[in-house]
């Protein structure tokens, strides 16, 4: 009897530990987003978007910064986005049990996971030492490096949840297999590949160290792709370890600006991802 | 399911217009010589010598893993798509083998249309679904694209209960409605040869009624190959039977001699219920 | 019998249109999945041949030399290197006991209607991006830990003869137990994850058995479960080690950035990624510059090897589980 007291004692010790493990994780969310929600608040007002990062001890925006940022994720996006589809595509519908596609996803996998500030280095010495400058394309790329293995693993993984059967009928229709590929497995696919996008642009939207050394900072409004610029990690890094309270103060609304559209895009599509099987 | 059964569910056929066997216009659309099959190294089908008639129905029946879909889908080279699956032998159609290399699949595909097991609408709207195939081949305008697509849906008898909403996902229809829907896209490419591998064996009872309605209809036009498991849907649909096990041929005959008279015994012991 | 004669043609001559595109496609996506281990290539060719004038100039010394002077133009990569294991080190002994717990709730001891919202919300720990846990590493969990934890820690901890010189040292809030405990929180989102989702690939009949037996939750997950899903959970521990390897700018705000290593973590430190985030744009000469690029393949050769071993764990589970 001894024994089994013992062991609903360390059962119920060890479910405790459990719920608390779980209670600790989510009082960390919540502490961090509800600081940051307090600290950053105060920063968003109509000036943020509309004025450009200050020169320290007065007061600004993040205009050129919030520019940058976007200017950025869209280009990495738009390069990374067909280069993941194609490579996973290949992955999921060419290379059943080859050598090389298990090398590939490997590989793949590694870079999903592999610091982003190895990314900065190797874009530095790819574009910047050959450029000569740091440049806004040099972000781009960088970026772009972190979007592929992201969308490269979701496009895999989306078109193998495709049912043969559906493969077969348009085969079976006499479509070529590059047609059966984009007109009905890309189709069907969709909708998973569209998520794996949107959590490819959180992933990159607070990417910072990439940046550090590609697209650097810049003071200044500019739209030119091939010098440094300006960009919301990298000022959030510059202001929030300076002295000054006013650039404190923007870093916290850029931090709250970032977070609000990354947790958006990542509730976006885990929303989108369980709208689609409910639909079938 | 005892001779005198059969030939209860046959006379329906009995009675119907033509007499087989003295019809002029019969000939051999499909000649299945010496074929064998592998996957991998196992041996799935062996020395498959057949003919299918134009423009009549044949029937395989057989327990699971007799062969009858792999013969099927011999015929449209589907097994292609996937490495490890080979077909030795020849498979003759209008003076050609397809078996041969070199030969352009999807050529072929477009003669000799399948419908599968399972409804397999792709993610698109009904139209679109339908003139698939179509837009493959050919390039009409679209009043006669409408025609094409709107005669499919005719033939496959489902053209009054989706006139309304072509544009709407094919997904969204009943089980019965979106294999009716397969058939439609399948007929859509005006093929000569039609293969059904179970076509109605995830439907419920009424659906697949009016399949085996439309097959009947639809034999007018194409030479019809189709896989059971229900014999007494081959027996009522179906002018030729060919009743296969462990991927041999075991008996071919019409189908009214197969279910009255067969005369293999091992034939005789499956209708009869005695194993299977 | 023309009109179909002409039909055929038309359709072979489409059909045959249809060759090429097949031809151009396969190798398209070929190509790009080439690209894919060319980008890891560039990236070890790239790290290499920047790393090189330093690590021909020090030798192999450079790897075990406590030193870091830009003026005198010396570096050594023990600091970095000895923060960056630190850090990790103390990430994974308060990570991975609680990714467990949490792993362990949600499979088997959470409600069902609550199991997909607490998974949700705990993935989201993994989404918000690095800098904001720095940024509120900086401002709000370092004066924190600084005004109540480290004193405590100190005080009582640190008295204790021998370990309590791993204790030691002037509350800063910022140092080496804060930089860890906060990649903590970072990674155990990713390992929870990761064991939950081999936790679920357990048969049911085989807890069923056990239940049967009469055996509590506690046992079965500790005696059922987690030996079945052994190598699981090991490749995704791993993994939750690679991401705290490579973490850079949550570091970066709490380490202190000292070049020098303590026995006690509550000093600060700095890691390899800290190093880079911090002094390569103000890195002037060669030598200094291919130092960090130095660094940088060091923290790769690292990372690369952890990951590669997580992966082939996860593999052979997934080989042994039929998948």
């Amino acid at each position: 009897m001894a024994i089994y007291m013992r062991r609903r004692l360390i059962n119920a010790g060890v479910m405790a530990l459990a719920m608390a493990a779980t209670g600790f994780g989510l009082l960390w969310l919540v502490l961090v987003l509800s600081t940051l929600l307090w600290n950053g608040i105060g920063a968003i007002t109509p000036a943020l978007f509309s004025q450009m990062t200050p020169p320290p001890g007065s007061a600004g925006g993040l205009l050129n910064a919030i520019f940058g940022s976007v200017v950025m994720t869209l280009i990495a996006t738009l390069i990374g986005t067909p280069t993941g589809i194609l490579a996973g595509t290949f992955l999921a519908e060419y290379s059943r049990g080859s050598r090389f596609g298990e090398v590939v996803r490997f590989i793949n996998d590694i870079l999903l996971s592999a610091p982003s500030i190895i990314v900065g280095l190797f874009v530095y010495e790819l574009m910047v030492v050959r450029m000569g400058h740091f440049s806004a394309w040099a972000g781009a790329v960088a970026l772009a490096i972190i979007v592929i293995p992201v969308v490269v693993r979701t496009t895999e993984d989306m078109l193998n949840l495709v049912p043969n059967a559906l493969r077969e009928a348009a085969a079976a229709l006499g479509s070529p297999k590059w047609k059966v590929i984009v007109m009905v497995a890309y189709r069907a696919a969709l909708q998973g590949m569209v998520t794996g996008v949107m959590l490819a642009v959180a992933r990159i939207a607070g990417e910072t160290a990439p940046l550090l050394f590609t697209a650097l900072n810049n003071q200044f409004w500019s739209t030119n792709l091939n010098a440094p610029m300006a960009n919301l990690p990298v000022v959030i890094f510059q202001f929030a370890m300076s002295p000054y309270a006013d650039w404190q103060v923007l870093a916290w609304g850029g931090a709250l600006l970032i977070t609000i559209t990354v947790l958006f895009l990542n509730v976006g599509a885990r929303a989108l991802a369980s709208w689609s099987t409910f639909k079938q | 399911m005892s001779p005198a059964t059969a030939r209860q569910i046959m006379s329906p056929a009995l009675s119907d217009s033509r007499d087989t066997r003295a019809d002029p216009s019969l000939r051999q659309k499909v000649l299945i010589r010496q074929v064998d099959f592998f996957y991998g190294a196992f041996q799935a089908l062996k020395n498959i010598t057949m003919a299918l008639h134009d423009k009549r129905v044949t029937a395989f029946i057989g327990p699971s893993g007799c062969g009858k879909s792999t013969l099927l889908r011999v015929l449209n080279r589907i097994y292609e798509l996937y490495p490890g699956q080979r077909a030795t032998g020849e498979v003759i159609v209008d003076g050609e083998n397809i078996l041969a290399p070199g030969l352009d699949l999807n050529l072929l595909r477009a003669r000799i249309g399948m419908v599968f097991q399972k409804p397999t609408p792709f993610p698109m709207s009904i139209y679109d679904n339908v003139a698939f195939g179509i837009r493959l081949y050919e390039r009409l305008p679209n009043h006669e694209l409408d025609d094409r697509v709107e005669s499919a849906l005719r033939r496959a008898a489902l053209w009054g209960e989706v006139r309304d909403k072509l544009r709407q996902s094919g997904l969204g229809l009943s089980g019965g409605q979106q294999q009716r829907l397969c058939i439609a896209r399948a007929v859509a490419v005006q093929p000569e040869i039609l293969l059904l591998d179970e076509p109605a064996s995830a439907l419920d009872p009424i659906s697949t009624q009016r399949i085996e309605e439309l097959i009947a209809e639809l034999k007018e036009d194409y030479c019809i190959a189709i896989v059971t498991h229900n014999m007494q849907q081959a027996a009522r649909s179906s002018d030729y039977t060919a009743f296969m096990y462990l991927g041999e041929l075991i008996e071919f005959d019409e189908t009214e001699r197969i279910f009255t008279h067969p005369k293999q015994k091992h034939t005789e012991d499956y209708i009869t219920g005695r194993f299977g | 019998m023309p009109a179909d004669i002409a039909l055929l043609r038309v359709a072979a001559a489409k059909s045959r249109r249809g060759a090429p595109g097949d031809f151009i496609f396969r190798h398209l996506t070929f190509l790009f999945a080439l690209l894919v281990l060319l980008v890891l290539g560039g990236i070890i060719v790239a790290l290499i041949d920047g790393a090189l004038p330093a690590l021909r100039y020090f030798g192999i010394a450079f790897l075990y030399t406590d030193v870091w002077n830009p003026v005198t133009e010396k570096f050594g990569a023990l600091a970095p290197i000895f923060g960056t294991l630190v850090t990790s080190a103390i990430a994974m002994v308060v990570g991975i006991p609680v990714a467990f717990g949490v792993a362990m709730f949600i499979t088997e001891i959470c409600p069902i209607w609550l199991k997909r919202p607490l998974a949700t919300m705990i993935e989201l720990l993994a989404a918000i991006p690095s800098i904001i846990y720095g940024i509120w590493g900086l401002f709000v969990f370092a004066p924190f830990v600084q005004q109540y934890i480290q004193p405590a820690i100190i005080n009582s901890l640190g008295q204790i003869p021998g370990i309590g010189a791993l204790f030691a040292g002037p509350p800063l809030g910022i140092g080496v137990l804060t930089a860890g405990f906060i990649l903590a929180i970072m990674v155990l989102p990713f390992i929870s994850s990761i064991m939950r989702d081999v936790f679920e690939t357990v048969p049911p009949m085989l807890k069923e058995s056990a239940y049967g037996l009469g055996a509590t939750r506690t046992e079965v997950v500790l005696q059922i479960v987690l030996p079945y899903t052994r190598i699981g959970v090991v490749g995704g521990i791993m993994l939750g080690l690679g991401r705290a390897l490579g973490e850079t700018m949550a570091v970066t705000f709490v380490i202190g950035n000292a070049h020098r290593i303590s026995a006690s973590i509550l000093q600060p430190g700095t890691t390899i990624s800290a190093s880079l985030a911090n002094e390569f744009t103000e890195a002037v000469g060669d030598l200094y510059l291919s130092s960090l690029i130095a660094l940088g393949l060091i923290l790769f050769v690292i990372t690369f090897n952890v990951l590669a071993f997580a992966k082939l764990m996860l593999l052979r589970l997934q080989k042994r589980a039929g998948g």
